[in-house]
């Protein structure tokens, strides 16, 4: 232990930094041992002869943030040696390291892509289009004017949203709690995420469900507690596009469902759900004199839009389909009785 | 790999500088004022990096670290111009490609903003997102937002925006009160599928949030506008609060604290309650409050004040009313 305490103390930064110099500079790949003995930040805690055990956990750990990066960090085994891990050796080749040099961006294309990074600002979108966005700066090509008078942004806010994410890349199998609405159980699904994506504001996971044997779409607002990875993977989808296709089958969902809702005149409802959607015509329309415009609105999901019927509180009525009309009207009930008078009691404050 | 803790800021260090050295290599030459500001970072970061760069290198043939085998710098002009010249480089030839879950992460922002004036040129969309496919160490991970749905009113806006024209509407608030504004747009902005116009508001004398969906009659004046986005701090939330905006404690379950982040009242924590937990919210008045609660049916009850859950109640109520259902709660 004394070596070690008289050894100067070597920035993280500055150990990961020297082993991907190192690996970038070999050619034919550096043993486990090799790396420990003379890497900056290692060779300065290797014991020749010695036990090196929680140096070699170090470098199973670095190697796990470097590939994080998205740097291709490689394993090659030598022809003679196999089974023998002390023998595989690791390097970064080049050729997938390097940007290739055909790849350039005009300013206007940096300003573009600074504005599509600003649209994350929580999580790990935000953290990897700040890196995306380092790495465009290394070109030295500077910005046009940014894109003026814009801020958008998309939000992750659903916990599930980083690990399902995280699984998708690694292949990992994971399970959740899924509740369905309308009172049954909530179930435990075990699922191979293929696509994450957000279709009017909603975040929704694509996957393969163990339980069905199919693709089964998720809203990630109804996944109850903690996604939990399995120690186990699935072999990766061969097909690319899975995002796009579960965007089209959600826009194919959304054609397909129809609501009918009576608004009153004048009011938000009438305003917002007007603007969204189509007014039926008033020569169709049986209920034209009832004091109110019928329109119709898409949606993907009955439960969802009665959620936000039912903020629009009376200036919003469902009139079809049933289970929607329904829906709200038992959302309006249990909004009254979770909010009737107190009597007196403070809620235990 | 959830319980580490010091990696995120090595990694981040790790990347910054695997940026920054291609970048010296371009330049030549550089000070260091200046490349803080292309990266967009404090002026000290640069020289801890130029430091560190300076003494790293490969272990080469000696494995011993040699001269040879480690960057170097113009010292003279760095210590006494603070101006950053390698004179020596190693290992590094180019600039790191992206990481799948970069490129994604650009790409799916990209394809959000597809739908925006200004931003919708399909030919150099689709030219970017083939760029960061093949710049991307492997492939980019599915994750994708469908196109925005734009308002019909956002062409006009941004287009007022850019020449710099004062707009007038008419505006239909939470409240239900509708009236003429007159507005210096300032910054379209969006959360998702929503878009809102942010401007200064010349009748109330102060920076507005307008939600898209909620104008109308809308024109562009020939005014020049009178305050820019430089005379007015735009705040990063879309939200601000006021003095006299209401309290409201509410109770929530705990996964679902994410749903009403944006009104709970600054430094306050969400408290435990059982299951649940306590929380205040901040918000403009009881309008506002009782679309939220009645939106979220079951997941939010107000606990106080009285005012504000019989705002909400009051609401339920009205709405059972009108599909003729007898309220079984009085």
């Amino acid at each position: 232990m004394a070596e070690r305490s008289a050894s100067p103390r070597i920035a993280v930064e500055e150990r990961l930094f020297s082993l991907v110099l190192a690996l970038l500079a070999t050619e034919q790949g550096l043993t486990k041992t090799e790396v420990l003995s003379t890497v900056q930040g290692y060779r300065q805690k290797f014991v020749v002869g010695g036990d090196n055990t929680s140096l070699e956990r170090q470098f199973e750990r670095d190697k796990d943030d470097i590939r994080e990066l998205g740097i291709p960090l490689e394993t090659i085994e030598a022809p003679e040696s196999s089974g023998n891990n002390q023998l595989l050796r690791y390097l970064i080749p080049k050729g997938a390291y390097d940007l290739p040099a055909d790849i350039t961006f005009s300013s206007a294309e940096i300003a573009m892509l600074s504005l599509a990074a600003t649209v994350w600002r929580q999580g790990s979108m935000s953290g990897e289009s700040q890196r995306a966005i380092l790495k465009l700066r290394s070109l030295g090509i500077e910005s046009t004017e940014p894109v003026i008078g814009y801020a958008p942004r998309v939000r992750t806010r659903e916990n599930a949203f980083d690990p399902l994410r995280t699984a998708l890349d690694r292949h990992q199998v994971v399970t959740f709690v899924y509740v369905k609405p309308g009172g049954s159980a909530p179930r435990l699904r075990t699922v191979h995420p293929l696509a994450l994506v957000q279709y009017r504001g909603r975040w929704h996971l694509s996957a393969y469900d163990e339980g069905v044997e199919d693709r089964r779409t998720f809203l990630l607002s109804r996944i109850v507690g903690v996604v939990k990875v399995k120690n186990r993977t699935f072999e990766a989808p061969t097909e690319t596009g899975l995002a796009e296709r579960a965007l089209d089958e959600l826009d194919a969902l959304w054609q397909a469902n129809v609501a009918r809702v009576r608004v009153t005149p004048g009011s938000d409802a009438e305003a917002r759900l007007g603007k969204r959607g189509t007014r039926v015509d008033a020569g169709t329309d049986a209920n034209a004199d009832a004091g109110g415009s019928t329109i119709e609105l898409h949606y993907t999901d009955v439960d969802l839009l009665a959620d936000e019927l039912a903020g629009y509180g009376p200036e919003a009525e469902a009139v079809s389909p049933e289970r929607l009309r329904a829906g709200v009207i038992a959302r309006h009930r249990r909004t009254l009785e979770a909010h009737a008078p107190t009597e007196g009691g403070r809620h235990g404050n | 790999m959830a319980t580490r803790t010091p990696a995120p800021q090595a990694r981040d260090k790790l990347a910054f500088l695997l940026s920054f050295v291609p970048y010296l290599m371009d330049i030549e030459r550089v000070s260091v004022a200046d490349a803080a500001a292309h990266f967009g970072v404090p002026a000290e970061q640069i020289r801890q990096s130029v430091r560190l760069i300076a003494v790293s290198g490969v272990p080469g043939e000696t494995t011993s670290y040699q001269h040879e085998d480690l960057f170097d710098i113009d010292w003279t002009a760095f210590e006494e111009h603070d101006e950053i010249a390698l004179t020596h480089q190693v290992a590094i030839d180019d600039s790191p490609r992206f990481s799948a879950r970069e490129a994604a992460a650009l790409i799916a922002g990209l394809q959000y903003l597809s739908a925006l004036p200004g931003q919708n040129d399909r030919a150099v969309l689709d030219s970017l997102l083939l760029k960061l496919s093949r710049g991307a160490s492997g492939v980019p991970s599915e994750v994708l937002v469908g196109r925005a749905v734009v308002d019909s009113s956002l062409d006009e806006i941004r287009a007022a925006l850019t020449d710099g024209r004062r707009i007038e509407f008419v505006y239909l608030n939470s409240r239900g009160e509708r009236e003429v504004r007159s507005v210096d747009p300032l910054r379209i902005e969006s959360v998702d599928e929503d878009w809102y116009v942010r401007g200064w508001d010349h009748a109330r004398r102060g920076v507005r949030t307008f939600r898209l969906d909620r104008l109308s009659e809308l024109r562009t004046t020939d005014i020049p506008i009178t305050k820019t986005p430089a005379d007015v701090a735009l705040p990063e939330t879309l939200f601000e609060g006021s003095d006299e905006d209401l309290a409201v404690l509410i109770e929530v379950e705990a996964d679902s604290v994410p749903l009403i982040a944006e009104y709970i009242a600054p430094d306050t924590q969400p408290v435990p309650h059982g299951s649940r937990v306590r929380v205040e919210l901040r918000l403009a008045h009881y309008h506002g409050l009782k679309r939220l609660v009645a939106s979220l049916p079951g997941v939010v009850q107000v606990l106080e004040p009285d005012e504000a859950r019989d705002a909400v109640a009051e609401w339920s109520r009205q709405a059972l009313e009108r599909y003729g259902e007898a309220s079984s709660v009085s």
